[in-house]
């Protein structure tokens, strides 16, 4: 990954606004912010994050590479839509800043240990195996993600929320012997490899 | 016509007047006092049998004078207007019933008040004559346009395609002015986003085709001598040749020079071939000839340009432009996208402060300027580095940090500065020697052209005053065209700075009042504000002391000298306020229906009661547009005058006598106020000046008040705003209350 | 019947605002035979609703004075108040105007002496004053209106209150029995200047004008800080307390692709404008803070800007406001958002909150009543298409008070070129 990252860096030298236009998801509208902060003002997160969308989308025509595909920022989109709904330039807000983790997580450049991002990883690779997600796996594997003792700890803090759901037939224990699957699991991989193939091939031809 | 003079007096007793006031005594104080030879009572005299008996009297009584009184001058005006009579109307109803209190205690001094106007209006229209023009007049419809650039061609065009002839008079080789050496100009059009045809070629071959219309190259202006319908015009050749043409109008357009950004070290534009004006880079975009745009240091292709915006403009600091050239974002963006359409790589940044893409054009520009990757970046820049790579250091306002970029260009967005010619009544500027030391060898003044323009042949000056800044216009909210000069209207961004499309409607609004100009003119009938108006002042050489007063203080220049210093007026540049009247210190100018004598005669026929009465009178002097309907509203709202007040209209504050102050205080006045607009920097005076002359004149009164013994109180002057409904009236209740203070004058025979 | 005489030699002004009334007056005065078509009651349009001008801070009915005075006096002028175009037919030189007139219930005999308005009894809401205040149901609109006559209102038609204003009127100006009626004549060029509308503020969801009680626009502090207006020029609150703490949201409907895509170019301005008035009502106790994306202060007004920005009691802060609610304890708006210069998260409480918000053409894209070109903003266009009809004013665009007289004086030429050539053939 890091191969692309220096084919991009000296691909798009010049212009990070560029890069990002020819390669992030609706990254073609981030020249066209206007910087009234409108979405800052209406993310419900924003205190949480060192970036708001308005401040990436000026770091990223200033050229500041590094610290915006390293920022927490695009991580911490919940999707909620209001910088959407409020945009006076109609900028899919949310959806670029789905794109710019996307890039980044493409690029190796995002934060390491941004819980979001390994949700996210743990999450794919869950769903991946099976093609269906296997709630029990997937909750497992986010507590005990930080170690075991962490683990141990993290699940004793759920352990009613798990027993709740077990109850109301939302997750069975049995699952974790493997759990079931879609039907057609290798046609589903050979797509996703297909469309990555796809996908990487796109970005290679931009580098 | 003939020289009998036929009075006719009407009492109108609806809205009340007749249950409040006793008419019959109005009726008598008329014919006896006030000399009608007939008058009428009606009850509802605006209606159209009341207009209809007026009409019938001045056609079969051959009635020449008619005094109505009724309501307001400013009501029922289109019901009152005959115009082959003089007019004058005693304000029984805003100027008495409506601002006393209906009560029986109040009804003696509330009819005292309305013989009083009864006694004036007739006083008033006894020494009036019907206004007429003086018969002098010519019809020229021949319009001079001064530059051939955007402006001034359009205002030709513009001119000729409503059937009225235009001369251009241009100083260089061409047509085209500034907008000959542009690429492309902002899009006037929508969906306004991509830069479009300047047009120039276009005009210049219409132009060209266009038989109503003269081009004059290599040409300047003499001289300009005359007044609108008779403006005659010496136009000089380059070759020395001088032909001369008369005109009904002018027109100058003789456009902006940008401003010098030499003195702005920061911005390193003496530094580096490479550090340009926004105004040299359409040439270099030109010399590029469609080809990669190539730096001027080294020919090598511009990969990467910065704008920076707003280069010695919106600036307090001296030697810079306090205002802003308002078009140089919207500029910035068009260069910009040059760069972009030869090359869609090159990096092209835009460093502003605020954007100022406004309306829709504007903002649709703005928008297609991001749609094609100009970058735009809110950040002051503080310095530009020459070297082969400039750099520009900046504060990025929104990320709050100082910063750089690199470039191979930058233009400088420079200001417009009007190209408008000397003012004539620029201060001489005082040189303070210590300052010129230390600050003027680091910062060149903005420079401003100080060759004459118009050659004006006026007492006044050579070229049209400036308002600020070198701008021309005077009330430029709600009457942009009014320049100082009647006749001669500014067009383009010698008026304000604008962009080719305002420019274009500009030229359209200038031609529009130059033709409106030259076919008044050619009825004698004055323009702008008093359109229509037939008067104009007369003067009585014989007894003229050659004193240049009424020459100098004429706001709009109407007034020449002859050799001996006598007044050479000319009716056509006159406005008809009557400063030169309210300067005459021997009242030698009058108009046929307003003169000193009109007043005078006003003030003279109140009937001032001993002083044993203790009725007091206060004369009120108002200006006509706007302390005068403020004291009407003020009586719809039923706000109550002191009875003891007379107001009299006056055309401008200007025109006001000082004979008016010492003849009603020798009379017996106790108290006198004047109601003018405000004056200064912002004056609302409609006739620019006028207010501010009274002002003047008025700080002498204190003189012939203490020769006269009386106290400095009794005569005020204030500035009234149109809105100063409670305000007015107030003030005239304060002077009666001052009165009480001081006691009564004592001049009262 | 109304009758209009007019001839394919007179020119047709729609809309009689500033500009529809300088087009109209530049015209007259140069001898052409005008017919200015006003919807409202009176001339002056939205200017007449304005405390001051900016930059010069003078008063709008200062020149609407002269305005007037210049009406009164020409007589190639015509006007038609409450009167509205619904139809033109023809081309440059030959156009037929169908003008529908609303009855005013009071005939030119009325001499504004005022007195049908002491006898009826019945209020409305004062439109002039956007709403704020009452009039009764037979009213001059405001104190300057010209033509200075009275209007009674249609809904109290066929009420004792009617009769009473008709009992009242001595001149015999009340004239119940008028009726709507549509008059077709002729004109040769037409000026269009319908003007504009404020943008409905209701639309703007997150920033409450529908529900807090304490956020207003800027139409509506006009009227509030003229001290001829409906709070004798107190700046209130709802609950009738002084507003000293007051925000301007600027953008308020424009330059956003959900309201109006446009810049409203006057805003910027209107707002520096009304903090002089916050002043002016206040002193140093009154503080304004404005909330912008870019002051678009232009050319001569940037002065002007310049002086307020030396206010110590007027901030800036570059943000586009993204959230108005309401403090439930003290009605205070509360306003939320990023000051978008190094980023700044606030939630800034004020007493009062003035939407600046936009101009939007009065006249709506579909329901234009004659053929013409139209952008997607919905102004004219200064199309060849069009024919002899030409833009004035805010209809063509979003323009100060100066700008739109310039315009209106330049399309009064472009009607007259069209009626000269008609001049022209027919001798």
């Amino acid at each position: 990954m890091s191969d692309l990252n220096t084919a991009m860096t000296e691909r798009y030298r010049s212009s990070f606004l560029k890069e990002v236009e020819a390669n992030v998801e609706e990254g073609e509208w981030v020249k066209m912010c206007m910087q009234c902060g409108v979405c800052a003002g209406s993310c419900p997160l924003g205190n949480a994050w060192e970036h708001t969308p308005q401040k990436l989308f000026m770091m990223i025509r200033a050229g500041k590479r590094e610290a915006v595909l390293s920022s927490d920022a695009m991580w911490m989109c919940t999707s909620c839509y209001n910088c959407i709904a409020r945009c006076p330039r109609g900028l899919p807000i949310t959806h670029i800043m789905h794109g710019l983790a996307h890039y980044a997580k493409r690029l190796g450049l995002s934060p390491k240990n941004q819980p979001t991002q390994q949700f996210a990883q743990i999450f794919w690779d869950n769903l991946m195996k099976k093609g269906r997600v296997n709630e029990l796996k997937l909750g497992l594997s986010m507590y005990f993600k930080d170690g075991f003792g962490q683990g141990i700890k993290n699940a004793m803090a759920n352990q009613k929320l798990g027993q709740n759901m077990m109850k109301a037939k939302r997750m069975s224990a049995m699952e974790l012997f493997g759990g079931h699957s879609i039907k057609d699991t290798s046609g589903l991989q050979k797509m996703i490899k297909k469309a990555q193939e796809i996908e990487d091939a796109k970005i290679q031809g931009n580098s | 016509m003939s020289d009998e003079k036929k009075f006719a007096g009407y009492i109108c007793t609806g809205c009340g007047i007749g249950d409040r006031l006793d008419p019959s005594q109005l009726e008598s104080i008329a014919t006896r006092e006030g000399k009608m030879q007939s008058c009428k009572q009606h009850e509802m005299l605006c209606n159209s049998e009341g207009v209809q008996m007026i009409r019938d009297d001045i056609a079969n009584d051959a009635v020449t004078h008619v005094m109505i009184a009724a309501c307001s001058r400013r009501a029922k005006v289109e019901a009152f207007n005959f115009t082959d009579v003089a007019l004058t109307r005693a304000n029984l109803r805003e100027g008495v019933i409506w601002v006393r209190p209906d009560a029986d205690e109040h009804q003696e001094t509330t009819q005292e008040m309305a013989d009083d106007y009864v006694r004036m209006a007739c006083a008033e229209l006894r020494s009036m004559s019907k206004p007429a023009s003086s018969g002098e007049q010519q019809l020229n419809k021949t319009i001079m346009v001064v530059g051939g650039g955007i402006t001034g061609m359009t205002a030709a065009i513009e001119a000729a395609a409503a059937g009225y002839p235009a001369h251009i008079i241009e100083k260089s080789g061409a047509l085209g002015g500034q907008a000959a050496d542009y690429i492309k100009s902002i899009p006037t059009r929508s969906p306004y986003s991509e830069p479009q045809d300047t047009g120039v070629a276009a005009m210049i071959a219409s132009i060209e085709a266009n038989d109503l219309i003269t081009v004059h190259l290599n040409s300047t202006v003499a001289k300009t001598a005359g007044a609108p319908g008779r403006f005659s015009v010496d136009i000089a050749t380059e070759s020395g040749a001088v032909v001369t043409e008369t005109f009904g109008a002018i027109i100058q357009a003789t456009g902006f020079n940008l401003y010098d950004p030499s003195g702005l070290m920061q911005f390193g534009y003496s530094s580096s071939p490479d550090i340009i004006t926004n105004g040299e880079l359409e040439k270099l975009v030109k010399a590029s000839n469609g080809g990669p745009i190539k730096r001027p240091s080294d020919g090598k292709e511009v990969k990467a340009v910065a704008f920076v915006q707003n280069v010695g403009q919106s600036s307090t600091e001296k030697g810079q432009l306090s205002y802003h050239s308002g078009i140089g974002d919207l500029i910035a963006i068009k260069q910009a996208m040059y760069f972009k359409a030869q090359n869609g790589d090159c990096d092209t940044t835009i460093l502003f402060n605020n954007l100022r893409t406004p309306g829709a054009a504007g903002e649709d520009f703005y928008r297609a300027g991001q749609e094609k990757m100009v970058t735009f970046s809110k950040g002051e820049v503080s310095e530009v580095v020459a070297g082969d790579s400039l750099e520009v250091k900046f504060k990025d306002l929104i990320l709050d940090e100082e910063t750089s970029m690199q470039a191979d260009l930058v233009v400088l967005d420079v200001g417009m500065m009007p190209n408008s010619g000397p003012d004539p009544y620029a201060v001489p500027m005082v040189i303070d020697e210590d300052a010129e030391k230390t600050e003027e060898a680091e910062v060149k003044a903005p420079t401003v052209t100080v060759d004459s323009i118009l050659n004006l042949d006026y007492r006044q000056g050579t070229d049209l005053p400036h308002l600020k800044n070198g701008f021309t216009d005077s009330h430029f909210i709600c009457f942009p065209y009014e320049t100082r000069r009647t006749g001669i209207y500014a067009a383009g961004p010698l008026r304000r700075p604008m962009d080719m499309r305002q420019a274009q409607d500009d030229a359209a609004g200038a031609a529009m009042k130059a033709i409106q100009a030259a076919e008044n003119a050619g009825k004698g009938m004055a323009a702008h504000p008093r359109a229509g108006d037939l008067s104009f002042p007369k003067f009585r050489m014989d007894g003229c002391t050659q004193c240049k007063r009424c020459t100098v203080e004429c706001p709009f220049g109407a007034i020449n000298e002859d050799e001996k210093g006598y007044p050479m007026f000319n009716e056509s540049r006159c406005r008809r306020c009557g400063t030169c009247m309210g300067a005459c210190p021997v009242r030698v100018i009058s108009f046929e229906n307003y003169s000193v004598e009109t007043v005078n005669q006003q003030i003279k026929n109140v009937e001032v009661p001993e002083e044993f009465d203790e009725k007091p009178r206060i004369l009120v002097l108002a200006c006509e547009n706007d302390a005068y309907p403020a004291l009407d509203q003020a009586a719809m709202n039923g706000v109550e005058i002191n009875p003891w007040a007379r107001v009299i209209p006056v055309r401008c504050l200007g025109s006001v006598s000082l004979s008016w102050i010492t003849d009603s205080l020798n009379s017996g006045y106790d108290g006198i106020v004047l109601m003018g607009c405000a004056k200064g920097d912002d004056y609302q005076c409609h006739f620019v000046r006028g207010s501010a002359m009274a002002h003047e004149r008025m700080g002498k009164v204190g003189d012939t008040l203490s020769s006269l013994n009386l106290e400095p109180e009794r005569v005020v002057v204030y500035e009234v705003a149109i809105t100063d409904v409670e305000r007015a009236p107030k003030l005239i209740n304060d002077m009666a209350e001052t009165v009480e203070k001081i006691g009564l004058s004592p001049f009262k025979f | 019947m109304t009758e209009v005489i007019a001839t394919n030699q007179t020119i047709l002004v729609v809309g009689g605002g500033i500009s529809g009334l300088t087009a109209a007056l530049e015209a007259a005065e140069t001898g052409k035979q005008v017919v200015l078509v006003e919807k409202r009651p009176y001339v002056g349009g939205r200017v007449t609703q304005l405390y001051k001008y900016f930059p010069k801070l003078c008063y709008p009915t200062c020149g609407l004075e002269i305005n007037q005075r210049r009406a009164k006096m020409n007589p190639n002028l015509t006007i038609l108040t409450m009167a509205e175009v619904t139809d033109i037919q023809g081309e440059a030189g030959n156009y037929t105007a169908s003008v529908k007139l609303s009855p005013r219930y009071v005939n030119d005999n009325c001499t504004g002496c005022g007195d049908c308005g002491k006898a009826v009894t019945a209020e409305f809401d004062d439109e002039y004053n956007y709403g704020m205040g009452k009039r009764k149901g037979a009213y001059l609109p405001h104190r300057m209106a010209h033509p200075q006559q009275y209007v009674i209102d249609p809904a109290i038609i066929g009420t004792d209150d009617a009769e009473k204003a008709k009992a009242a009127c001595k001149v015999n100006a009340v004239d119940l029995d008028m009726q709507e009626e549509t008059v077709s004549f002729k004109a040769g060029a037409v000026v269009w200047a319908t003007g504009w509308q404020p943008y409905d503020a209701n639309k703007i969801q997150p920033y409450g004008y529908d529900r807090f009680s304490n956020v207003i626009t800027n139409v509506e502090f006009e009227r509030m800080a003229d001290p001829n207006g409906p709070t004798g020029g107190k700046i209130l609150r709802a609950d009738g307390s002084p507003a000293k703490n007051i925000a301007f949201i600027q953008c308020a409907g424009s330059r956003d692709k959900n309201h109006l895509l446009h810049c409203s170019r006057i805003c910027c301005m209107a707002t520096l404008k009304q903090t002089h008035y916050v002043q002016e009502a206040l002193g140093d106790e009154g503080k304004s803070t404005i909330y912008y994306i870019d002051i678009r202060a232009i050319d001569r007004f940037e002065e002007f800007y310049q002086t307020v920005r030396e206010n110590p009691n007027v901030s800036f802060i570059k943000s586009k406001v993204a959230s108005i609610v309401e403090n439930r304890a003290n009605g205070n708006p509360v306003l939320k958002g990023v000051d978008t210069e190094g980023y700044h998260r606030y939630e800034n409480e004020h007493d009062l909150v003035v939407l600046a918000v936009g101009m939007q053409p009065s006249v709506d894209k579909a329901s234009f009543p004659v053929d013409i070109v139209i952008n997607e903003e919905g102004f004219i266009e200064p199309a060849s298409e069009n024919g002899g009809i030409f833009a004035a004013g805010c209809s063509s665009d979003a323009l100060d008070v100066n700008r739109a007289v310039q315009q209106a004086t330049g399309a009064a030429l472009r009607a007259i070129q069209v009626v000269n050539r008609v001049a022209g053939t027919e001798g």
